[in-house]
């Protein structure tokens, strides 16, 4: 089984980057086994689309802009990202996000068969390469849940601090 | 008299406008305005010379590896520093093998769609798709079965109203002139088109290090460390893998993006009519051989006037002409003053005013030589190294004129420019390979040397890097004094080709190009973006400097 967590956005536009905040924070902190990748896609939009393709669940993690408070975190199923518009539109016509990536890899025909999207709602959009404290609270949350989906799937992921700490 | 305004264009590189009135279904005046600006050359002065490049390169990410090289050239040339022979080989395989993967980006996702109807596809045959494309080509992602598949996929999406990134266009408009099966060749090629640029990429990242933005320059040479035995430097085995990577790309470019072309073009005969421009053509040399820059593999050349077999050739970059003559207006651009610079002494001093036609309307400076316009890029390099004799380059072009059924003066031309692209492209597949098998000879003779130290020394120096990019002739300037670097303007392709009004009022090539084009539809202005798209517009690099702009349809907050 091949696992692909992706963190996506755009890292000096300070929350508009928290999905590669969250792939920093997993590499730094986790030993992954080699079933999973975890891959900063940032914003590559159709370039990255192929680290996608190959994998049979992937875990997306981005900014969305959704109504509720900055750090909520919102889980979006497959059907949900693929069939219904509630990821919001592009932002530009010159940027192309993780909605546009997924429908060209659906469109070639490689769609993971398993797909969640992990949105964050960010409290800034400006210069900075600094998550706002309210979304930096939500990189250790979606981490956890992260690895806890791991675990619960019998794979073995290590906290390097643990690890470090010599209990094991 | 309908005036249309189109802002942004889209499916392009950086944020581009385009004013044009419409007389009797054509353009009779057209004004193109860079409307972003972001300071690079500003940020350059006072740095150490030996990192200008990595600076430099940050104009764009998609013109990514180009400006590293023009940068780099530029403090080699003010230093007289040579280039070992592996480096040199080292940086034409990365030039050659970017412009492959920037060309099939730019042929399927952004200039494609200008005359491909993504909906007609839904009306394709997939048997009779296959028949034709199996006439074209032997490329095995040509199958019954896999038109099919993107058919349904497509179909499904369509039925849903859910067109994704194919929101937006203008499909069912009156110019769109394919047949339902060659709009669904043309789509699913687009979709496989995916996975050969990223090849192209990553053969491009084993020698730069990552792509965008390669790492491997240094001042006289590359940092590409080469030892056949050692896991952490270019081995055999990894040169075997650029090998592969490169191979199939060139498979892709000769049997898909190639034959697309051609298939394009003969279809769309009547789009060689329009879109010629200023008709001047400029294209610099490259490919260096040697270490000191003397020989170069493919000719650079100027023609005036569309007389395009009289080409006054350019055979390295050191031509005095080239050097002293370059000025950038800025009559109608927002810069302070009415002046026309020499790079070396150019300024990069804003002044914002709306868009005003009679006045500044765009970041763009108007670059010059000896006072006249010049369109640049692939049409302009083909035919230099066309009438140089360069063989490759006679031989994929005369098999594009024949198919398409035009002369070679009709390169110059909307289609004229994508078939140029084509036969561009085509060529540079080969040269990468060719280069590769070059660097390896060399690796094996026993010559290892990747780079040559340099040290800055105190004093004055005077520069210019040129490079012949994807898009066209690049030129970076730089001025040191006491190590540091005392002033630098970059005047490049799309500068070249987006070029506002100068001094004396003489149009750009983009506005130039326009005028004379078809309309059929003013809400629907198709054959506008057919035309500058055609240019293969790259706007990030063309300005140089940050700047809010904002427009009725959407507001881009520029940072």
């Amino acid at each position: 089984m091949r696992i692909v967590i992706v963190g996506a956005g755009n890292w000096l536009l300070s929350d508009e980057g928290v999905g590669v905040h969250v792939v920093k924070y997993l590499t730094e902190n986790y030993e992954f086994p080699d079933e999973v990748e975890i891959f900063d896609a940032g914003t590559l939009g159709l370039s990255g689309a192929y680290a996608l393709e190959s994998a049979d669940a992937v875990y997306v993690v981005d900014a969305v802009n959704a109504e509720g408070r900055p750090g909520e975190i919102r889980l979006y199923d497959k059907y949900d990202v693929m069939m219904l518009d509630r990821i919001p539109a592009k932002l530009s016509p010159h940027q192309l996000g993780i909605r546009e990536m997924l429908l060209v890899t659906q469109l070639r025909g490689k769609l993971p068969a398993e797909l969640v999207l992990f949105g964050v709602i960010p409290a800034s959009l400006e210069p900075g390469i600094d998550l706002s404290p309210a979304v930096e609270m939500s990189v250790k949350t979606m981490a956890q849940m992260l690895v806890a989906d791991l675990l619960s799937r019998g794979l073995i992921v290590r906290n390097k601090a643990v690890t470090a700490a010599g209990i094991f | 008299m309908k005036r249309i305004t189109i802002d942004p264009i889209t499916r392009i590189e950086g944020h581009l406008r385009v004013n044009v009135e419409v007389d009797d279904g054509s353009v009779s005046k057209a004004w193109v305005s860079g409307q972003m600006w972001r300071g690079l050359e500003v940020i350059l002065r006072g740095r150490d010379p030996r990192d200008a490049w990595v600076f430099a390169q940050r104009i764009c990410g998609v013109c990514t590896t180009v400006h590293a090289i023009a940068s780099i050239r530029s403090v080699e040339h003010a230093l007289n520093v040579d280039v070992p022979v592996n480096a040199q080989h080292i940086r034409n395989i990365m030039i050659a093998q970017h412009s492959v993967q920037d060309h099939i980006v730019h042929f399927y996702h952004l200039c494609a769609l200008d005359w491909v109807d993504v909906l007609s596809a839904l009306k394709a045959d997939p048997k009779r798709t296959a028949q034709l494309a199996e006439a074209i080509s032997d490329w095995p992602g040509n199958g019954e079965k896999q038109f099919k598949a993107v058919k349904d996929r497509f179909g499904n999406f369509a039925s849903n109203g859910r067109l994704g990134i194919f929101s937006s266009g203008y499909w069912g408009h009156p110019a769109m002139k394919l047949p339902p099966e060659v709009n669904l060749l043309m789509l699913s090629h687009y979709l496989q088109a995916l996975d050969y640029q990223r090849k192209g990429a990553q053969a491009v990242a084993i020698l730069g290090g990552k792509n965008p933005h390669i790492q491997n320059l240094c001042v006289g040479g590359v940092a590409t460390a080469v030892n056949a035995d050692n896991m952490a430097t270019l081995n055999t085995e990894r040169l075997e893998y650029l090998r592969t990577l490169m191979g199939e790309t060139r498979d892709f470019v000769h049997k898909v993006y190639y034959p697309d072309v051609l298939l394009l073009a003969s279809a769309y005969r009547e789009w060689f009519k329009y879109g010629s421009g200023v008709r001047n053509y400029l294209a610099v040399p490259e490919f260096p051989q040697d270490s000191k820059s003397t020989t170069y593999d493919l000719s650079g050349g100027i023609s005036l006037e569309g007389n395009v077999t009289a080409v006054r050739p350019i055979v390295d970059h050191r031509d005095p002409f080239l050097i002293q003559k370059v000025t950038e207006s800025v009559a109608h651009s927002w810069y302070e003053g009415l002046s026309s610079l020499h790079p070396w002494q150019g300024e990069t001093k804003p002044q914002y005013t709306d868009f005003r036609e009679d006045e500044k309307y765009s970041w763009c400076k108007a670059p010059r030589l000896d006072g006249r316009a010049f369109e640049v890029g692939p049409t302009a390099q083909v035919l230099a190294a066309y009438v140089a004799g360069k063989a490759e380059v006679r031989q994929a072009t005369d098999i594009a004129l024949l198919k398409a059924g035009a002369k070679l003066d009709d390169l110059g031309s909307t289609m004229g420019r994508i078939l140029a692209r084509g036969i561009r492209a085509r060529v540079m597949a080969d040269l990468s390979l060719v280069y590769l098998d070059r660097l390896t000879n060399n690796l094996v003779k026993g010559d290892t040397v990747y780079a040559n130290p340099a040290e800055i020394p105190d004093g004055e120096f005077k520069g210019v890097g040129f490079h012949e990019a994807p898009r066209g002739t690049l030129s970076h300037w730089i001025l040191i004094r006491d190590k540091k670097i005392a002033n630098y303007q970059a005047v490049v392709p799309s500068t070249w080709n987006a070029s506002p009004r100068d001094d004396k009022g003489v149009a750009g090539p983009y506005e130039a190009s326009l005028v004379g084009n078809p309309v059929a539809q003013p809400e629907k202005p198709l054959e506008v973006l057919r035309t500058l798209h055609s240019f293969d517009p790259c706007i990030a690099c063309a300005v140089h400097m940050f700047d809010p702009s904002g427009t009725e349809l959407v507001k881009v907050k520029v940072l």
